[in-house]
């Protein structure tokens, strides 16, 4: 469904993407794992356009796109348009959850198909009581975020983005930020949108939840991949890549 | 009575020479004195200038005294010595406070002309001097009161069309503050500077003597206007701009990744999030402001100060001044309560 194909992005001195490939197929788990600092936001954040990349290419259903080279040869942003329509069909998850805290969960949720997708706001409001229902907060509809927990604002933020529809829903370390209590109502959520079959792409620091979730694990580390393989693979007693190896039994 | 010369015969010519002595006295003495005291034309002048010089050497009492001696003029005659003696007299006996007799002297020249003007002033003024000070205070302050309505009616008035103008200008010139295009940048850049950084009152002489050797004449109001609006829109930009750089990035993100655009995302949900924030700054500014069209008042516009200050200059009475004081006061008040009320209205989302 989509491809990186050696995408590269430095901030000053520092690679934090390394010439990386990546395809994520249709219906595909991904989990991407590694030391902080190693660029596995950097990339997840490529995806959806928030971060520009220095060099490579992305593909969406096998065409370039997102990109475009100016008279230097380098690379641009399509048009603001362009890259709108790209992000509408991919949605995030934050650390930070990001929830506009001016509006109540239901008016979160609602937020994108009304202002991007121009539906009428009986038609998002049924969609989004729809899904508020399926994360467990339909309760909390007229909240305001400042009034919730981290793990159902996480959830919030989880409704809100599918709301859009996507094909494809990138969770940049969902429970980080979480006291431990609250991880599980947040990873159950994320379960019951796998058993949907949507395709997903998650940065986390969780080894259980990797494990369990995954159909591909890929370590990264100083912006490159170390290793790519099934859970069983990756954490397995017998791995043999000594980086690998070493973060394991720092983190297990 | 000649056989018999007697001490009578003798005596004769004694008392007719002692008779002719004494009127030689009279004549000499008690005839000038009487015709000098005697009305006559010349007389007046050199009363009034006996008088005058009495004034210049201080002597008031003697001054009053000389000057009430001066005569009414014969029907038909000039009366103008007449009138200034008494007019003299009266200013002198006011100032001594002896109110009856310098009203007296202002009846005497009304007797013989009713309509002479400097007579009834005084009178007045005696009248008014009579009268204690904060009752006339009071009365002056009831007498200007409306114009004093009118004028706070205007200044209300260049307040809120401020108030309306200068935050919709602030957020053009604070959008255009934020934009990556560094000419757009420069130049608002540019804009705050000047209007941040020259007084008001230079603006406002700018706009209303200024532009029309250029070419465009304002009227006065329109002048305030423009000249508050700009001024204004420059302090509430920069406000607005901290306030939209105060909110998490994170914001911003959230709202691109569900496809919103820039001014999407701005509209949507940057902006409304400032609103709260805004308030307390914003409120200064517009208190700031109420105070600030006191500066109009020197481009011919007719505010509050204005009449304060030409009401004051008319009756000298200093409780005109506190009462726009108090007006000001009122607004200012008014003022800090509503932002007050209406920012913890806009933090209805916050838990606290």
């Amino acid at each position: 469904m989509i491809d990186l194909q050696g995408v590269l992005k430095r901030f000053g001195a520092l690679t934090a993407v390394d010439h990386v490939d990546l395809s994520i197929e249709e219906g595909e788990r991904i989990v991407i794992i590694g030391p902080s600092g190693s660029g596995k936001t950097t990339l997840l954040r490529m995806i959806n356009f928030l971060e520009t990349i220095d060099d490579g290419r992305i593909l969406i259903d096998g065409r370039e796109a997102g990109y475009r080279r100016d008279r230097k040869g380098r690379l641009v942003l399509e048009k603001q348009s362009v890259i709108c329509t790209l992000r509408s069909e991919i949605g995030m998850v934050f650390q930070h959850f990001h929830l506009f805290p001016h509006m109540t969960v239901l008016q979160n949720v609602m937020e994108g198909p009304v202002t991007v997708k121009k539906q009428s706001r009986e038609e998002a409001r049924a969609v989004a009581l729809d899904l508020l229902g399926k994360v467990g907060l339909l309760d909390k509809r007229d909240v305001y975020p400042a009034f919730l927990s981290g793990g159902q604002k996480q959830r919030v933020a989880i409704a809100r983005a599918l709301a859009m529809k996507p094909r494809l829903m990138l969770f940049d370390e969902p429970t980080s930020a979480l006291d431990p209590e609250l991880v599980g109502e947040v990873f159950s959520a994320i379960k019951s949108l796998a058993a949907e079959g949507m395709t997903m792409v998650i940065v986390t620091h969780q080894m259980g939840f990797a494990r369990e979730m995954a159909d591909r694990v890929i370590f990264m580390d100083n912006g490159k991949f170390i290793y790519e393989g099934t859970p069983s693979e990756v954490f397995s007693d017998t791995m043999d890549n000594p980086r690998v190896k070493a973060f394991m039994d720092k983190v297990l | 009575m000649t056989s018999r010369p007697g001490s009578n015969r003798i005596s004769t010519p004694w008392p007719g020479a002692r008779a002719c002595a004494l009127g030689l006295l009279f004549i000499l003495l008690v005839i000038p004195a009487v015709s000098w005291a005697a009305p006559g034309n010349g007389d007046q002048y050199d009363l009034l200038a006996r008088a005058t010089q009495l004034v210049q050497e201080d002597r008031l009492d003697e001054a009053v005294d000389v000057f009430r001696k001066v005569p009414p003029p014969p029907p038909g005659e000039d009366a103008g010595i007449f009138v200034r003696s008494r007019m003299e007299a009266a200013k002198i006996l006011l100032s001594n406070k002896d109110y009856q007799a310098s009203a007296a002297m202002c009846h005497e020249i009304l007797s013989l002309l009713p309509d002479n003007l400097e007579a009834k002033n005084l009178l007045s003024k005696i009248q008014a001097a009579q009268t204690p000070k904060w009752v006339r205070f009071l009365k002056d302050m009831k007498t200007y009161l409306p114009t004093l309505a009118k004028a706070t009616v205007m200044t209300l008035l260049l307040v809120l069309i401020t108030m309306f103008i200068s935050p919709v200008g602030g957020l053009f010139i604070a959008m255009g503050r934020i934009s990556r295009l560094q000419v757009l940048s420069g130049l608002f850049w540019c804009y705050i500077w000047i209007f941040r950084g020259t007084p008001l009152l230079l603006q406002l002489f700018f706009i209303y003597y200024g532009l029309p050797s250029l070419g465009i004449t304002l009227d006065p109001f329109p002048a305030a206007v423009l000249g508050l609006g700009l001024n204004y829109s420059a302090y509430l930009a920069e406000i607005m701009r901290g306030a939209i750089e105060s909110i998490d990035a994170g914001q911003m993100e959230a709202a691109k990744s569900l496809g919103m655009s820039y001014w999407q995302a701005m509209r949507r949900i940057i902006i409304p999030q400032t609103y709260k924030r805004l308030v307390p700054p914003v409120g200064n500014e517009f208190i700031a402001l109420i105070k600030d069209t006191a500066l109009v008042s020197t481009i011919a516009m007719v505010e509050l100060m204005r009449a304060a200050n030409q009401i004051y200059s008319a009756t000298f009475n200093v409780f005109i001044l506190f009462q726009a004081a108090l007006v000001y006061l009122v607004l200012t008040s008014i003022f800090t309560v509503s932002f007050r009320k209406l920012e913890d209205r806009l933090g209805v989302y916050e838990n606290r």
